[in-house]
Formats: structure tokens, sequence, C-alpha cells
């Protein structure tokens, strides 16, 4: 079996699904990668058994394949491989043979037939939305997804389907983001799944910043997108996300009204001072103005002070800065809404026209 | 130098002061602690009643069973106090270093004492009958060269007893004792034991350091020595208090959750309020459940900053909950406490805390 392509009509379809492969497996095969003829056309799968990403290449081929290959090493010699180069492959038993200009690869393969494929997905709704949707959605609250928590549902977010828009949220129990999309016509009402973090953070990797449409389905155990000639598969989480409605605080609360990349500059500098493993800032707000202290177990402090739009009562808040940061990082509008309540309460933020995204988080005592 | 060490041990203390106070309980079985009919425990039993197999700490309602003509009796804690006070006044005329283990039992090192010209058996000898005369209560007092040999000793000849083990005797002494006698050794580890082909004090001397340790942990290095008869921990009269616990029995199991969460909290409070009191903050937390078949389960885990306010942490404590089968299956008891105690930081900003959703 002889098979060949350029350089260049490998190495993207490559780097793509070599994502999924884990660098340390538990099973030999999921270090390969599977490569095999569908409809005329050269087909690269990758799996860690939660992820599949299968991507349909434009290098054509006459006879049947299916033959695996250590990922990352075929990954390596095609990238540094000259520009332009030309990669002619020959199968024989088990060793798979690359040859380009005067290189010469010889890898070992391990039987096509032992390669895992995710179960076929039976589809429960099938939608399409716009790649750069999909990715903002998840850009913009995929910070808050927990990590190796006990509460394994919270390692991951939910994506839910609320009238006719798409909604992300994650939390790790300290703070929680939430995004909405706009309008995606064709949504059909109620549907929610959870999707585990490296599923997430994979699909937030692969999808492009493009109008481009991605044709999303939804299944009882998997999530599937297809976009740019790939198809991404991920299990899901089988659990109960919490409530999190109840989380969103009540209306009442005095917001806090400023500049956000001021803001950040100046939680940047005072948090030099804060204490390295706990991170807390302390906000203290009077008229107009808002205090940002901090100070380490060397005793050194830090105070800045911010020019704020605050009619409501003195008050004091504490809160782990890089909370407040990762919120104020994800919003991109110039003006930036703090609604606070009392230093038990926890705060949202939000962009100042938009309600597009909104973020929770807990104050801490300090 | 080899240090004398005495150990007292009130015979059945509870049950002797109620058979003290009331002579129609003399020479009859007397159980003090809960109602016959009642889920509590057996606190003290006295010598005719531990004929027929109670114990301390059985179920009321089993001690019932095999002792039926027994007397039950309510503890009465304020009389017992006042004995024990009585009898630690005692102890320190004979020396300063006194380590109180509980109301009724103490280690006395006496090994500066010129009393007797420096005697431990007269001294313990002293000590029993001071204790009868001021009492009318009998003890049982074990002499040895450490801690270790001197409670096993006063268990010897119990009650009214009084047994040496001399430095020569200790090391022959330990190869012939059960492992279940070893301090530290309870159910588990002595079973652990037994399978390992470990009965006696001279078959753990047959292993190493090293592999006492791989099997037994920390305690591997102290069972190690002990069989040896070596046991270095001083009498102290500075004891540190390691845990602080509360734990109650239901009259009817328990099945609904929140009310499992809420009899937590309530005990949370009293822990709180001992902690508090001995200004101390504790890093480990542990919850325990007794289910309704007698099983039983701990769960621990360690705080993020040490607390004081531990019905402060409700978060934490149904955390624990939620480790176990509580609201599944019934419960009989909840207990809770706090150990890693620590000197409230006085003037010290405590960490700071992250409070969760």
């Amino acid at each position: 079996m002889k098979l060949s392509f350029t350089r260049e009509q490998i190495l993207t379809p490559l780097q793509k699904v070599t994502g999924a492969v884990e660098k340390r497996q538990t099973m030999p095969i999921l270090a390969n990668i599977l490569l095999e003829q569908n409809e005329g056309f050269l087909q690269i799968t990758g799996t860690d058994l939660e992820i599949e990403l299968v991507a349909r290449t434009d290098i054509a081929i006459r006879d049947s394949l299916r033959v695996t290959i250590p990922a990352r090493k075929l990954f390596d010699i095609c990238k540094n491989l000259q520009d332009g180069s030309e990669i002619n492959v020959t199968v024989k038993e088990d060793r798979v043979t690359l040859i380009s200009g005067r290189s010469r690869f010889v890898l070992a393969s391990l039987p096509a037939n032992d390669f895992p494929s995710l179960e076929e997905i039976s589809a429960d709704i099938t939608f399409t939305v716009k790649q750069n949707v999909l990715k903002n959605l998840i850009e913009r609250t995929a910070f808050a997804m927990a990590q190796q928590d006990v509460r394994y549902y919270l390692n991951g977010m939910l994506l839910e389907i609320r009238g006719d828009t798409l909604r992300a949220i994650a939390t790790d129990g300290h703070r929680l983001a939430m995004t909405d999309s706009d309008s995606v016509p064709g949504l059909v009402d109620g549907k929610q799944v959870i999707v585990p973090r490296k599923g997430v953070l994979e699909l937030q990797r692969l999808l492009e910043d493009s109008e481009e449409e991605a044709k999303v389905s939804f299944g009882s155990n998997h999530i599937c997108v297809e976009f740019s000639g790939l198809r991404y598969t991920s299990k899901l989480i089988d659990g109960r996300f919490p409530d999190y409605e109840r989380v969103m605080p009540a209306s009442a609360g005095t917001a806090v009204t400023t500049d956000r990349l001021g803001l950040r500059q100046s939680l940047t500098r005072t948090s030099i001072l804060s204490n390295e493993k706990y991170r807390g800032v302390r906000l203290v707000l009077s008229d107009n103005m808002l205090k940002i202290q901090t100070q380490n177990p060397d005793k050194e402090e830090a105070e800045e002070e911010v020019e704020v739009e605050y009619d409501g009562e003195e008050m004091e808040v504490a809160f782990n800065v890089n909370y407040l940061l990762d919120a104020l990082n994800a919003i991109d509008s110039d003006k930036v809404q703090i609604i606070v309540t009392d230093a038990n309460s926890s705060c949202l933020i939000r962009d100042q026209k938009v309600e597009q995204s909104k973020y929770v988080i807990m104050p801490m005592r300090l | 130098m080899l240090r004398k060490i005495i150990h007292i041990d009130m015979d059945a203390f509870f049950a002797s002061v109620e058979q003290r106070d009331n002579p129609q309980l003399r020479e009859k079985a007397v159980i003090v602690g809960g109602r016959p009919d009642s889920r509590g425990v057996v606190a003290a039993c006295s010598y005719e009643a531990r004929r027929f197999g109670v114990h301390s700490a059985m179920p009321c309602a089993t001690a019932y069973r095999i002792c039926p003509h027994a007397v039950f009796v309510m503890p009465r804690f304020e009389v017992y106090r006042e004995v024990s006070r009585q009898i630690h006044e005692l102890f320190s005329e004979f020396s300063d270093l006194v380590e109180p283990l509980s109301l009724d039992e103490a280690f006395l090192d006496v090994t500066n004492s010129s009393r007797w010209l420096g005697s431990a058996t007269l001294m313990a000898k002293e000590i029993k009958t001071r204790i009868r005369m001021a009492t009318n209560l009998t003890a049982s007092a074990g002499v040895s060269y450490n801690k270790f040999l001197a409670k096993i000793a006063s268990d010897m000849d119990k009650p009214d007893g009084l047994y040496i083990i001399t430095p020569e005797q200790g090391e022959e002494f330990v190869e012939k004792l059960p492992v279940g006698r070893f301090f530290g050794v309870g159910k588990v580890t002595e079973a652990k034991m037994h399978k390992l082909g470990l009965r006696t004090g001279a078959d753990i001397k047959g292993w190493t350091e090293d592999q006492l340790v791989e099997y037994f942990g920390k305690a591997g290095h102290f069972f190690h020595r002990i069989v040896r008869g070596i046991d270095d921990r001083p009498v102290s009269n500075q004891r540190q208090r390691k845990s602080i616990s509360k734990e109650t029995t239901f009259a009817t199991d328990l099945t609904d959750y929140d009310k499992m969460m809420e009899v937590l909290l309530q005990l949370a409070e009293q822990v709180s309020g001992s902690l508090q009191k001995k200004q101390l903050c504790a890093k480990t937390l542990t919850i325990k459940v007794k289910y309704a078949d007698f099983s039983q389960v701990t769960r621990s885990l360690v705080l993020p900053r040490a607390e004081q306010e531990i019905h402060r942490i409700e978060q934490q404590i149904s955390r624990l909950l939620d480790r176990t089968d509580a609201g599944f299956r019934p419960v009989r008891l909840l207990g809770i406490g706090v150990s890693q105690l620590d000197a409230q930081e006085g003037g010290e900003t405590p960490d700071p805390q992250q409070i969760l959703i």
C-alpha cells in the first residue's frame, strides 16, 4: 500500500487530531492515530477514549487503507521536514516507512482493528451555530470550571439550550461564569449537557474565529461537533449540575461602575503584595471611590485608589484577586459593572451594556 | 537512669462509688449507664456484673439480656469528679510528675521521690491505703520502670491489686504478653497481627524494625522498642489534649439527612465551646456515623485553616456526611470531633478563607 502527500497537506489535520492523544496512555494503541481511506480521501482519527477527533484531509487515495501510527512521532517528523516536502508512505505488515527526499523513517504500527472507536452517537438534538459564537461562549466561561473536584460534575461545562439561545455555565464552587449566545435559529428548548473539562478546552482550541457554521449534536452520552473538515466527539459527564440560578445574587445590591482596563491594572499591581497563597484583595467602597488594599504575611502592603461610580453605603469586601482578574479578562467592553451587597455575599461582574456574560464571585474572609 | 513509675487505676470506679453510697447495691451486679430499655451504653459495671460478661461500652440492652438481674444506675458525674479530685490531690503528695489519664487513672513518676527510701512498691502500697482511708474505695497499682509496663502491671492483680514488674523481668514479661494487650493495638490491629502470625511479644520481637514499620507505619517503631521492654514516653503533667469530640445516640434511628445535619451542627456547637474554653483551634474534622446495624464509619478531612467555630463550617460537615450512607441507611449514632489542635493564635491574623457558593 502506497500513499503520498505534501507536508502541508498532512500537517494541519495531524496537529488537530494529535491534541486528543494523551502524552501518557493507559493503552499503548492510544498513542497512535488511525489513518484510513474514507470515500477516496485520507481520514485521520485520534482518541483518548473520552474525546475522539476525526479529520478529513484532501489527500486522495485509491486503495483501501487502515493503519495506526504513533501520533507524536509522525507529527514531529512531518513538522521538521522542509516546507513543501513530498512524503511517501509504504505500509508493510507492522512497519510503516516514510520517505521524503533523502530522509527515511520506519515506524512501528499496531493492529488497526484494536483501535478503539467511540460508540455511534444517537443525536437527540442537532443544530448549527457559527464557530465564533461557540468559541466565544467557551472562552468567556471555561476558566471557571473546577479541576479535579470530588464533585465530578463541576469538572466540566454545562451547555444548555434556553429558548433560542445557547448558554454556557461553569463553576468551581468559589465563582461561577455564565454566558448566553445571541439567538441561534433552530434551537429546541430544554436540553442540557455537561462536557468534561478536557473536552471543553480541546473544543476551544479547535474552533476557529470564523463565521463558518459548526453542526452540533447532543446525544444522551456524547456531544458531537462537526466543523472545518473535523468531527469532534466527547463523552458527557453523567451528573446533575447544581442549580446555578440560585447562585445569582438577587437584584438588591449596589453597582460599582468603572473603567475595565484601569481596574484590571490596579488589581494586578496591588496583587503583587497580596498573600501569595490566598491572593486576597480588600475592596473598600465609599462615595465614588474604590480603594484596593493588599497585605502579605511579611506585612508588606499596597493600596490604590480607583475612581468609580458608586453611591451606596460605605463597605468593605475581599475577594481572591485571580477570580476578579479572570472575570475582567473575559469581558471585552470598556466599562464594567460590579454589583456588591455586603462582605459575606457574592458580587456579580458584568459588561455594563450587554448582559450576555455574568460572573459571580464569592468573597473571602481576610 | 531507670525510672520508677506507678500506675494507679480505681477498681470499677463508677460502680464502686455507687455501691459505697448505697449499701443495698453491695455484692450485686451494678451497671452504671443508661436504662436497660434505652440505647445508651454501659459506662461502668461492678465485678459482680463483669462475671456475666458485661463490660463498659456495651449497649445497655445487651447488658440487660446477659445479666437481667443487674441493677441499672444513672451515673452521678458530680460525685465521681469529687472523688477524682481527692485522689489526684493525694497523688500530688508523692510526685510533681503526675499524668492524669481519666477521672480514675493516673501515672506517677516517683523516680525522684525520697519517701520510703525511694521504694516505689512501698509508695504504691501507701497510695492504695490512703485512697481507701480517704474514699472508702479500692484501687489497683502497677509499678515498673516505664509507662507501658506500669499500666500492664496495674491490670494484673485487679481488684485491690499491687503488681511489680522489675527491670529484670520486663523483657521476658513483654515476650509472653498477647499482642492485644499492647498499647495502641485495638481490635483491627490485633486481627492484622494474628493474620501475620504475631500472637505474643516474642513473635513481634522476631521481626525487624523495618518490617514492623512497613506493616504498621509509625507504630512499628514503638512496637519494636516496646517488645524489648523499652518505652521512653515521659510522664507528663502537661498532657496536651489531642482531640475533642461529642457524640449522641438517638432514641430512634434517624433516616432524614437534614435532621442529621441539624444534630451534627448542635454537636459541633458543643465542640466549638470546648475549643473556645481551652483557646484551641483545630485543623482536622472528623465525623462518626454508626448505622442501625452497629457498623460504624468515620470520615475526616483537613480544614483549609485551623478553626475554632466548628459549627460555622457547615459545608465541610456536610461534605463529610455526604461521604457516608447517611440518608440511605438508618443511623443510630452521630459524632463529630476535631484533632490536630493548636493554640489559638493570639493577635496573629488567621488565614484568609474563601467563602463557598
